[in-house]
């Protein structure tokens, strides 16, 4: 079995805006293996989030093909898709987009209920999940209880939920201080290491930029360059402290 | 954390917004069970009020007795207490016909049918009372008189009754009842005896005495009536030997209502008999039956009003939880898993406002009559009711308000639900408030 996990080939994603197309995405391409760190990085309107939305199932491609563990998203019908995002993928948001209304727990629980996964053996593995990200203590408090770095760690724990082979996270630093950035970046790095989880993460943030194995910059749609670990050292050893700000842009 | 379950931490934990849509259902629900209540309550009311102020709806007579038939029926003497109106006059007089061949009929030309017919017509369900009468002709110290024989205790109930300007009703046989203007052409009074015959006197005929223990007022001082006088059926019987056999039977319904089919059960059950009705029948049943649809429609319009406001919530509800839909959907839920969530909730909302509207409801409905003396006497119902409104709580009427209810949670969060379902997650994800 191949250990490319997300393979993406000239893939196009077209909006229409009266009687105008506007190009989302033209032409990507990109390959993502089992347990990377990616990044995506480029200016506001770039398309990153939609070309992570893309990969996620949460839009469909207009053009070229998407493969993510196997499966051809093109091909997948919106309850197909619906069911793909449930098994093989687990989202980030940046505002942490848990439900107001449901402890930190019942958040974990919610992609497993959605699964039908028994309760019992839910509640188990949440609490296991809180443990890991660290928020075993504070599992009954509901999200306005918590600060901005807890609740992203509670999204980190519920996106871990039904054990998906990938994660997407858009910005997931984009509303943490950086204390609280750096020890989610921590975190996702454990993750990958003790479960082989895959995550894409889109991004501004340098903090998460240094932690990702490879990067992929983006503009008006298309993959501009590629950055490995070593490119993203290099810079900062090169060029100094400020230099992977001008990386990013 | 079922849908169910979700929908229920969604309330418990907005209790302002939940609080706010429910109370629309409870508006509703309560003020339904009110009106219905009131409706059944003044229903009850009018159907006795009536049954008491109106004479007879059916009367039985025999199938080749003339009817009416425009002969110009008269006034019962007793009237009715409506006035002039719908209720005046009883239907059961103009089956005795009018002022020609009518008048023939009273002196021994009706046909009769059997007293136990009565007996049959009492075990009608929709029965009130009935009331067998025997009319034939006679004579009170040698004047001439139309005699009516009747059962004083169900005369009463079936009928309204004679209007007694002096004494009382008879009770008894060897009683009677003369009409005021009888009365003052033989110059007798209440406590006077009276000979009572079927023929002129006579050294062979010397009639049976009876004692006069009351005056009635006749409707006219030249009509048929201003010569009646009452008194016990089987004296009537006896008189003219016509024993078990009556010339008509007059019924009262437990509710205007049920006239039709009470007439139609009496002409299935007795042969030859006509029974008919009068033109008051309609009157009554269309006044109870109006008083029904406009609390009906009062209740309906508090109902759809408390349904908009479910639905104004729930639709105001949803707008803030876009990106909470958009979360959902891209974690994996489905069209149909997030529709049961929104439904469930505003089902919640149906039920819970539907359970307190009825509470709410049969408290009011309980209480209203106590504070509802003070209601003017002269208003359109006050008149009606006695200056005080009358409810009546009905299973029936808990069960239809509270389904109504629900029924309107249910179908104003049909379209939030269904609007939350169709969200695009992308879109709803990229909601910002």
């Amino acid at each position: 079995m191949s250990s490319e996990l997300v393979q993406v080939t000239d893939l196009e994603r077209n909006y229409k805006r009266g009687k105008f197309k506007i190009a989302a995405l033209n032409a990507i391409d990109l390959t993502v293996k089992k347990g990377e760190i990616v990044g995506i990085v480029g200016p506001s309107g770039s398309g990153k989030t939609t070309l992570l939305n893309v990969i996620g199932g949460l839009g469909k491609p207009t053009g070229g093909h998407i493969a993510v563990d196997g499966e051809d998203l093109s091909e997948l019908a919106d309850k197909d898709l619906t069911h793909f995002r449930l098994h093989k993928v687990g989202f980030i948001f940046q505002f942490y987009n848990l439900i107001s209304t449901l402890s930190a727990i019942e958040n974990v629980e919610v992609p497993m209920t959605l699964a039908g996964v028994p309760k019992p053996e839910r509640e188990k593995r949440a609490r296991e999940l809180l443990a890991i990200v660290g928020m075993e203590q504070r599992m009954n408090h509901l999200p306005s209880q918590l600060s901005g770095g807890e609740q992203q760690r509670v999204a980190v724990a519920r996106a871990l939920a039904n054990r998906p082979p990938i994660i997407l996270g858009d910005e997931p630093t984009g509303d943490l201080d950086s204390k609280s950035a750096k020890k989610l970046m921590e975190l996702i790095r454990n993750l990958r290491k003790d479960t082989k989880t895959t995550f894409i993460l889109v991004t501004h943030d340098p903090i998460v930029v240094e932690g990702c194995d490879r990067v992929y910059s983006i503009r008006d749609g298309k993959i501009t360059k590629e950055f490995t670990q070593t490119d993203i050292n290099h810079f900062k050893m090169s060029q100094g402290k400020d230099s992977l700000e001008e990386l990013l842009v | 954390m079922s849908s169910m379950n979700m929908a229920v931490r969604s309330l418990t934990r907005r209790k302002t917004r939940t609080i706010l849509s429910i109370s629309g259902i409870i508006v509703g629900v309560t003020m339904i069970l009110v009106l219905l209540s009131l409706s059944s309550g003044t229903s009850a009311s009018t159907t006795n009020l009536l049954r008491s102020a109106v004479t007879a709806q059916i009367t039985v007579t025999n199938s080749s007795t003339p009817t009416l038939g425009g002969l110009g029926g008269f006034t019962r003497p007793s009237g009715g207490n409506f006035g002039s109106g719908g209720f005046s006059g009883g239907n059961f007089n103009f089956t005795r016909g009018g002022t020609s061949g009518g008048f023939a009929s009273f002196f021994g030309a009706s046909d009769t049918i059997p007293q136990s017919d009565s007996n049959t017509i009492e075990g009608l369900s929709g029965v009130y009372a009935v009331s067998p009468q025997l009319s034939a002709s006679g004579y009170v110290d040698n004047s001439s008189v139309l005699l009516y024989g009747i059962n004083p205790s169900s005369f009463s109930q079936a009928t309204t009754g004679l209007s007694i300007s002096n004494g009382t009703m008879i009770t008894t046989t060897g009683q009677i009842v003369l009409n005021n203007v009888i009365a003052d052409n033989l110059g007798v009074t209440v406590g006077d005896t009276v000979v009572l015959s079927n023929n002129t006197l006579s050294t062979t005929n010397t009639g049976a005495n009876y004692t006069v223990v009351g005056i009635f007022n006749a409707g006219s001082t030249f009509g048929p009536e201003s010569r009646s006088a009452y008194i016990e059926l089987s004296d009537v019987q006896s008189i003219t030997n016509k024993t078990g056999v009556v010339t008509e039977i007059d019924v009262k319904t437990t509710n205007p209502s049920l006239v039709h089919k009470v007439v139609s059960e009496i002409e299935s059950s007795l042969s030859g008999v006509t029974a008919s009705t009068g033109s008051s029948v309609a009157s009554e049943v269309s006044l109870s039956a109006s008083l029904a649809i406009f609390f009906i429609v009062i209740g309906g319009v508090a109902l759809l009003a408390g349904g908009f406001g479910v639905t104004n919530t729930m639709i105001m509800s949803i707008n803030e939880r876009t990106r909470e839909i958009g979360t959902l959907r891209a974690i994996g839920a489905q069209k149909s898993q997030v529709l049961r969530i929104f439904f469930s909730e505003s089902l919640l909302i149906g039920a819970l406002g539907a359970a307190a509207g009825a509470i709410l409801g049969i408290i009011i409905s309980l209480i209203l009559p106590y504070f509802s003396s003070s209601i003017s006497s002269s208003g359109a119902f006050g008149g009606l009711l006695g200056g005080r409104l009358a409810t009546s709580l009905v299973a029936s009427n808990i069960l239809l308000s509270m389904g109504l209810g629900v029924l309107v949670g249910v179908l104003a969060g049909i379209y939030p639900a269904l609007r939350a379902s169709r969200m695009k997650p992308e879109e709803a994800l990229r909601y910002v408030q």
